[in-house]
């Protein structure tokens, strides 16, 4: 269980301010625009920074007391973390019998050749692909019980993003009690892997819900000024004009498909949350 | 066990498992106590989110068609003959309400609809 309570970071006019919960068996995904703070949770809650203020705690311990067999129980992946461009994945594999007790060498192994990952190249020469899908493998092959991926899919081709969640999703089915915070600005990717979405936007959490809740509740209404006028607003989050018409941002789809059956409604997405709110 | 997703569908997701598991259970596809793949599997092989298969299992357990055992998973529940044949009535219910809502919706007759649904018993006579 990840628990940050009342975190707060100031980096000159851009300040920090959530709190989020992270239960245990539960994946959880953080989303938000570029410089919404999204790295920056995550670097505090792997104890990378040090807060201003406020309490983070992994199963009940503050962060900054964590021992390494404490960590041990932590995977990460950041967007540029890895090794030494010099080594490969035979020393890599020397590297983590080291520092992690757990390590699973066969289940490494075994995942590099079916990832399609030399084992004798030096990362200097890897794709991007590669090193991504590493980053990840790596991770994951020393029995994590939470995982905290920043950006695991950013700038692969949608079968690397594919073979990537497929190795998450395969990890979670065997490791039943695995939580995963994970962020991400490709939002089909959250949808069919996360339980609830923390969306933050200048430095705060704006929306928290549950991934089922956003996909079958949330709705874009589309119409003309004139109907607008006559709509009743109660469930209306947000509102935007443009020369053509009106958009406006539900959490009550079904109330606006009984009452207004003239109206055309878009299914909600988590990339509505972010364009939206 | 068959499952066919529309995600564009204005229908929850979770409804629609929900739908699917009971049609598969009424219809004696997946047999009484017969072990549902667990809640990880299901939403991994799926693509969906693990709360949502969750919250479809919670329902279908709800409406009794399913019993889960903690630790062990979820299973079919044994259903006592009465209550699987009043289930099947019922869907057929339903779906015969659809039926005559779309036809009241399309200005027929009470007349016209026992007319259809006269000529329709007659090809089974």
């Amino acid at each position: 269980m990840i628990k940050v309570d009342n975190l707060a970071k100031k980096y000159g006019d851009f300040g920090l301010e959530v709190s989020l919960e992270i239960p245990d068996g539960t994946v959880t995904g953080l989303i938000g625009k570029n410089g919404a703070g999204k790295s920056t949770t995550i670097k505090a809650i792997l104890g990378l920074i040090k807060p201003d203020n406020g309490h983070i705690t992994i199963n009940g311990k503050e962060v900054s007391e964590l021992t390494n067999s404490d960590k041990c129980m932590i995977g990460a992946t950041m967007s540029d973390s890895g090794f030494s461009m010099y080594l490969n994945a035979e020393d890599v594999i020397h590297i983590l019998k080291k520092m992690y007790p757990l390590f699973e060498e066969s289940f490494f192994r075994n995942k590099c050749s079916e990832l399609r990952i030399p084992m004798d190249k030096q990362f200097k020469d890897f794709s991007t692909g590669m090193r991504a899908k590493l980053r990840v493998l790596i991770a994951i092959s020393h029995k994590a019980e939470i995982l905290i991926l920043d950006e695991p899919t950013a700038g692969l081709d949608v079968e690397a993003r594919n073979e990537i969640l497929d190795l998450l999703r395969q990890y979670l089915v065997d490791n039943e009690k695995c939580s995963i915070l994970i962020t991400s600005h490709i939002s089909t990717d959250l949808e069919g892997l996360c339980d609830d979405i923390y969306l933050i936007s200048n430095g705060k959490v704006v929306v928290h819900e549950d991934t089922d809740v956003i996909l079958g509740n949330y709705a874009l209404l589309k119409m003309d000024e004139k109907s607008y006028e006559s709509l009743d607003k109660e469930y209306v989050l947000t509102t935007k004009k443009d020369s053509y018409g009106v958009v406006c941002l539900t959490n009550e789809r079904q109330f606006y498909a009984e009452n207004y059956p003239e109206l055309v409604i878009e299914n909600g997405n988590i990339d509505d949350l972010i364009l939206y709110i | 066990m068959h499952i066919i997703l529309n995600k564009t569908s204005m229908v929850p997701i979770y409804e629609q498992l929900v739908d699917q598991i009971k049609k598969e259970i009424i219809s004696g596809e997946l047999k009484d106590d017969e072990m549902l793949p667990s809640v990880r599997t299901l939403s991994g092989e799926l693509r969906i989110s693990s709360l949502t298969v969750k919250k479809a299992y919670d329902k279908l357990e709800e409406d009794g068609f399913v019993v889960t055992v903690h630790g062990k998973g979820t299973f079919v529940a044994a259903t006592d003959q009465q209550l699987a044949m009043e289930a099947r009535r019922k869907s057929v219910e339903e779906e015969m309400a659809a039926a005559i809502e779309k036809a009241i919706a399309l200005g027929m007759s009470k007349e016209e609809i026992l007319e259809i649904a006269t000529i329709i018993m007659e090809e089974y006579r």
